[in-house]
């Protein structure tokens, strides 16, 4: 998902620049070579300034084992769709995102359980996890959740500090009910929404790595369980 | 005291009253903010609150009640003492830095920016221009203390915004590398990337959407987006100082599971001359109060 470069302008830097001092050569070049921004277009600047001009920290490590460098690389689906610059997505980009989410569709061994709803709810209202930089968040300390309750509304009493970024999902298994094709489609908005939704802003929770298959089983029983307070 | 000298005495206490009630109803043009450039912030954002309704705008009635009382207004008085001080190896004050207009020139300077500037062949922000001046005027050698984004330079960047309140946003687009920077802006802002998937736009391409509680202000509504875009600004219940763009943009990379943003850096500086372009012809409100 992620290409890992390697990368070491410094060194190369730092070589050449001996090799000039010891060869006592005249006045030495400066090792770092002007670069014309207005020589790039637009697309190849930005990535230039975040990779190669020292705009972010891209050595610092994530949870997840890779880097900063790793995060900020884009994979095909988002170069696709960051394409768009905000506007709706157009014909034939959602029928290649979508065919690629499908391709990256993994499902549950077992097929698709529902958890516990009570553990869906804690998950859906915590928005702890994966944070690097100033701040970093430490997965060993604390439990990391889906982070729903920021973007989608899910119980009528808790609107106030829902977000509306995403759509209300209040009486959601009202709706869809329980049935095989109910969790698959839960399932699948989940795992990895672009499927469905192509170009979606909702973040790929399952195909990304950010929920296991358990936190993404109760999710679905807090959005599906008749019991669950989304759909009382 | 007899019934005269009574009366005397009332009519000379009637007599101070009144000027003094009347300041209190009218409030003079600066009363709260003495060192900002035309109408006060408040008023500023309530006339783009009354021209939009904007839920964003509107979303806290108890920031705008504590507007009058911003800490912010002192910092951008200590800012302004910072400023006007001997310092430096070299003893001198920054009273001659050029933001852009010209040496000694500061009114309306920072929403001219960023701006390329010719002496360093570079496009500019207030913290780096500041900073670049502290090192040529000042006498500052790269790597003090003293230029690290402490307090002081805080203060300092919250008295030059102050000087631009009420002026508009109209950062200059005519030098090729101010556009090369601010369409790179523009592509890092909706450039998705890391585990959430997260561009700016994710948050801010829509007006009246919220976060948890948060109306967000969205990129295409200027009117709004010159409120975002109002830094320095002191955030309610986070430290005394006046934050920076730096660290309103670190906070959003960081929220969004990228990465450490160099608040000095190029992509920086790209990203805020795209959003400035953004809230272009917008009345900047500085220093701001925020959530």
């Amino acid at each position: 998902m992620y290409r890992k470069i390697t990368h070491k302008p410094g060194l190369t830097a730092l070589v050449s620049l001996s090799l000039f001092a010891f060869a006592g050569g005249s006045a030495v070049a400066d090792s770092a070579k002007k670069v014309d921004y207005t020589k790039m277009s637009a697309e190849q600047l930005a990535e230039y300034l975040i990779f190669e001009a020292k705009g972010f920290e891209v050595d610092d490590k994530t949870q997840e084992g890779t880097t900063v460098r790793d995060r900020l690389m884009q994979d095909e689906l988002q170069k696709t769709c960051s394409k768009l610059k905000g506007n709706p997505v157009d014909g034939d980009t959602a029928e290649k995102v979508t065919q690629m989410a499908m391709k990256s569709m993994v499902y549950p061994e077992g097929g698709i359980k529902l958890g516990d709803w009570k553990k869906g709810q804690a998950l859906a209202q915590n928005a702890f996890g994966f944070r690097v930089g100033h701040n970093v968040d430490d997965h060993s300390k604390k439990e990391t959740g889906g982070m729903c309750m920021n973007c989608h509304q899910l119980e009528q009493s808790k609107v106030e500090r829902s977000g509306t970024l995403g759509v209300s999902l209040i009486g959601y298994g009202k709706t869809l009910g329980t049935d095989e094709d109910a969790k698959k489609h839960a399932y699948q908005v989940i795992y990895n929404p672009h499927s469905l939704f192509p170009c979606s802003n909702m973040p790929r929770f399952g195909a990304n790595g950010v929920l296991t298959q358990e936190k993404i089983a109760h999710l679905l029983a807090y959005l599906l369980d008749p019991e669950s307070p989304v759909n009382k | 005291m007899n019934n005269a000298k009574k009366l005397m005495w009332a009519a000379k206490r009637l007599l101070f009253a009144a000027p003094v009630a009347a300041l209190a109803l009218t409030g003079t043009a600066n009363a709260q903010c003495e060192n900002c450039t035309n109408e006060d912030p408040k008023q500023i954002l309530l006339k783009l609150i009354d021209e939009t309704k904007s839920p964003y705008l509107s979303q806290s009635p108890q920031n705008l009640m504590m507007m009058d009382d911003n800490p912010a207004y002192f910092v951008v008085d200590d800012g302004k003492e910072l400023f006007e001080k001997k310092g430096g190896p070299k003893n001198v004050s920054l009273e001659q830095c050029d933001f852009g207009k010209g040496p000694g020139v500061i009114d309306g300077a920072y929403a001219e920016m960023p701006r390329y500037f010719e002496d360093t062949g570079k496009v500019m922000h207030l913290e780096t221009r500041l900073v670049h001046c502290m090192q040529t005027l000042q006498g500052f050698e790269k790597g003090d203390k003293k230029l690290k984004t402490g307090n002081d330079i805080r203060a300092m960047m919250a008295y030059i915004g102050a000087r631009s309140n009420g002026y508009k946003w109209n950062p200059p687009m005519d030098h090729p590398l101010e556009k090369a920077m601010r369409d790179a802006g523009e592509v890092m802002f909706y450039r998705r990337s890391s585990v959430l998937d997260f561009s700016c736009n994710t948050c801010h391409g829509e007006a009246g959407k919220k976060i948890r509680a948060s109306v967000l202000p969205s990129v295409n509504e200027p009117k709004e987006w010159t409120k975002a875009v109002s830094w320095p600004a002191k955030r309610v219940g986070r430290g005394t100082n006046a934050r920076t763009p730096s660290q309103r943009v670190l906070g959003c990379y960081w929220q969004m599971r990228k990465g450490k943003i160099n608040g000095r850096s190029d992509a920086a500086i790209a990203m805020f001359s795209f959003w400035t372009d953004k809230a272009r012809g917008q009345p900047a409100i500085l220093p701001d109060l925020k959530r």
